[in-house]
């Protein structure tokens, strides 16, 4: 299998070396341009996100020229990755010392197990973030867009992404949320409210988790927001950007009352809001309504104690981040089930690709003797024309069961041959004693 | 005439208990393991069982017009039905719902306690059919809205108590939102009050219009007494949380309708083994009171006081 894979990736490759070698969008669609100019054999599609840049290719030249050419993964340290790892440098003009020892490459079964690791996420950063499938179909597209991604490459990423529903289907390994803001609303929110779009949703602050939050309460249709900031300028700008409404800091109380939904980010020193005031100024104008606080603040805006009021549901940052962290550790034990999907798939994959390696020559062995067949018959029926039609039928039967039964065990032999890696020793034997033509 | 012939061969009250505890079980096993199977599994067995049921009570029709509800067996098979039709509701449109262990849980005991019920025909039945129908649906139904209403507090209190304490949702069993189980609670309690209202003014009224020679309202006896106790309670309920804002929100919708299920045990359990009075001849088929002295034909009355596993 004549592929291959160079590039780095947050697991082996330091900051300073993956901002280096980072592409933006029209970067990347630059570069594909260029390298398909110069080589038009090679298939290429180019993943480059925060965390990783990586250049997968395929070349239909012949393996012997391109150095080493192990098929079966290894570090391969050939020709044609070292082209690859030359047009990664040149072209964000990076000398190679710079990047010595940090890059990666792989080549054959390694590239699709790594590719498939990236897709399902598990070589995230954080395992199970939703994200990378939709930066790999990106990818893809890209290439497609530009011409670089020919059949090799449609096979690999097709069954990439086939590998990463699976995943998505046959495990829980992405139902578990690891982020504060989707834990706090899939996890708890949505157990309090049935839907958010008739909710009320103030938030107080406008800290960087409070956006974060929001964006989530959006995706699940709230529309009701309302900000309330000490700094009227940052909490305007806030309110603007969600098409929310701006209250100033006097009426904290008289929102707090209306609300259902609280996200708190502010950078006070001390509790915004004690127990004793709730209960005194908050409280009795609610009648007991589900307040639903989300104290994202260090330190806390609100005191623990209001917690315990009748229809307050209390979160801090501290209950978030354990609910993260059972998460990630639920995660961490659908991790066999996905690796084993992954083997699978990986298998399949390099059988199949062995398979369309001995598909020319099964093809060429079929043509060799389909032609002396079609024209002994010929020469045999007008030989003897005074054959019926249903007796030459049978003649042209008996010459087809006879060209697959001459032709099974080579076939046989060579489909079980390619299980563990291309033939070459055998193809090119048969190639020989049947005359084959490439 | 035995209960076989009445009922068809094949069809007793075992097959649809039995589908159902299956269905029970396998409920309660999914939350422990969960297979893609199970669901429909599920579905498919509670159906069968509803089947079945559903043709039970229709034999029971068919032999005698005056059931489903004209005894205390009758009401409390055909409660567990409708309790059944809840549940297969409830899954659809809440398919990842627990709901059905608790439901199905009540169905398995409503149709426990059925075989120790009278199956006696009800002395409401003396009275016009209309009214006497009218007294024993709206009770069935209140009786249902009210169980419904009780599972959902328990649920409320639940959900509640885990949010409180930050526990984590269950991947096997998730509960209804709060505000879900907040409206069920709200809804329950309203139309309990005014199901068990109809029933029992229904019940007084046919009393003292057709009650012949006994046209008074026994008020000392433990089922009247239980029985106005719960609709006292519930409409107490009622004007509370209308009056009282606080009272239509959470936790406290919630205690009401915990309360309203405590007197709706009192009641049954009252009419179950101590009625004598309101409904004469119940409690007593085994000391010969027939629906033949009601005023039942002959052949209706026994056909009615039959049932599995006694005979006729």
């Amino acid at each position: 299998m004549k592929l291959n894979m160079v590039g780095c990736t947050h697991r082996a490759t330091n900051l300073e070396v993956r901002q280096l070698l980072a592409f933006s969008d029209e970067q990347a669609t630059r570069a594909l341009h260029k390298w398909q100019q110069r080589q038009p054999d090679t298939e290429m599609v180019l993943v480059a996100t925060c965390n990783r840049v990586e250049l997968y290719a395929s070349t239909t030249l012949q393996e012997r020229d391109q150095g080493n050419g192990d098929e079966n993964g290894g570090a391969e340290q050939g020709e044609f990755p070292n082209s690859l790892i030359q047009a990664l440098l040149d072209f964000h003009q990076v000398p190679h010392e710079r990047v010595a020892g940090q890059l990666i490459s792989l080549s054959g079964q390694e590239v699709v197990d790594h590719l498939y690791h990236v897709t399902t996420s598990l070589d995230s950063m954080v395992i199970g973030e939703p994200q990378i499938l939709s930066q790999i179909k990106e990818a893809y597209r890209r290439a497609q867009n530009c011409g670089s991604a020919g059949p090799m490459m449609h096979n690999l990423f097709q069954s990439a992404l086939r590998t990463a529903k699976r995943v998505a289907g046959e495990t829980s390994l992405h139902k578990h949320h690891v982020s504060i803001p989707s834990v706090a609303i899939a996890d708890f929110a949505s157990r309090v409210f049935e839907r958010l779009d008739d909710k009320r949703v103030l938030v107080i602050g406008a800290g960087e988790m409070a956006e974060e939050t929001l964006r989530y309460i959006r995706d699940t249709g709230a529309s009701q927001i309302h900000v309330v900031n000490r700094n009227a300028d940052r909490g305007k700008t806030l309110a603007a950007r969600w098409s929310g409404s701006y209250h100033p800091w006097s009426e904290l109380e008289a929102q707090l009352t209306t609300a259902d939904l609280v996200i708190s980010t502010t950078g006070a020193t001390e509790s915004i809001m004690t127990a004793r005031r709730y209960h005194q100024r908050v409280a009795p104008h609610r009648h007991g309504r589900v307040l639903f606080i989300l104290d994202l603040a260090v330190p806390r805006d609100f005191d623990p104690d209001m917690g315990n009021s009748l229809g307050v549901y209390l979160y801090s940052l501290d209950d978030l981040s354990a609910a993260c962290k059972r998460h990630q550790e639920a995660r961490q034990q659908e991790l066999p089930a996905a690796e084993k999907i992954i083997r699978q798939e990986t298998n399949r994959f390099v059988v199949n690709a062995h398979h369309r390696l001995t598909a020319s020559v099964i093809t060429g062995l079929r043509h060799g003797f389909e032609q002396p067949k079609k024209a002994e018959l010929q020469r045999l029926f007008h030989k003897l024309p005074d054959l019926d039609e249903p007796t030459r039928e049978e003649i042209s039967r008996f010459a087809d069961r006879l060209v697959n039964k001459i032709l099974h065990p080579p076939m046989q032999s060579l489909r079980e041959a390619s299980q563990n890696g291309t033939p070459h020793g055998l193809l090119d034997a048969i190639k020989r004693l049947f005359q084959l033509q490439d | 005439m035995n209960h076989t012939e009445i009922m068809g061969p094949g069809v007793q009250i075992v097959c649809f208990a039995a589908s159902y505890l299956i269905a029970l079980t396998l409920e309660i096993t999914g939350l422990w393991t969960r297979t893609a199977w199970r669901r429909p599994l599920v579905i498919g067995i509670t159906l069968a069982g509803l089947v079945a049921h559903t043709w039970y009570l229709g034999r029971r029709v068919g032999a005698a017009p005056t059931a489903p509800l004209a005894s205390q067996y009758d009401w409390f098979l055909a409660a567990a039905w409708l309790v059944v039709v809840v549940t297969l509701i409830l899954w659809f449109y809440i398919p990842r719902s627990p709901a059905g262990i608790f439901l199905l849980a009540v169905v398995l005991a409503l149709i426990g306690v059925s075989k120790f019920a009278s199956t006696t025909p009800l002395a409401s039945f003396q009275a016009p059919r209309f009214w006497g129908m009218v007294h024993a649906v709206c009770l069935m139904l209140g009786t249902v809205v009210v169980i419904c209403g009780f599972l959902a507090g328990i649920m409320y209190l639940w959900q509640s108590y885990r949010l409180k304490n930050k526990l984590p949702p269950g991947d096997r069993f998730r509960l209804p939102s709060l505000e879900w189980l907040e409206r069920v609670n709200s809804r329950a309690l309203g139309i309990s009050t005014l199901l068990v209202g109809v029933g029992f003014i229904t019940g007084v009224l046919g009393r003292l219009v057709h009650g012949g020679d006994q046209a008074f309202v026994p008020w000392t006896d433990p089922v009247v007494l239980s029985l106005a106790a719960m609709f006292g309670w519930l409409m107490v309920a009622e004007i509370f949380r209308l009056v009282y804002p606080a009272a239509r929100q959470g936790r406290k919708v919630a205690y009401l309708t915990l309360a309203a299920f405590v007197f709706l045990l009192i009641t049954l359990a009252s009419v179950t083994l101590l009625d004598q009075v309101v409904h004469p001849g119940l409690g007593t088929a085994t000391k010969g009171a027939t629906g033949k002295e009601i005023g039942l034909p002959s052949h209706l009355a026994q056909k009615l006081a039959e049932r599995p596993g006694r005979s006729s």
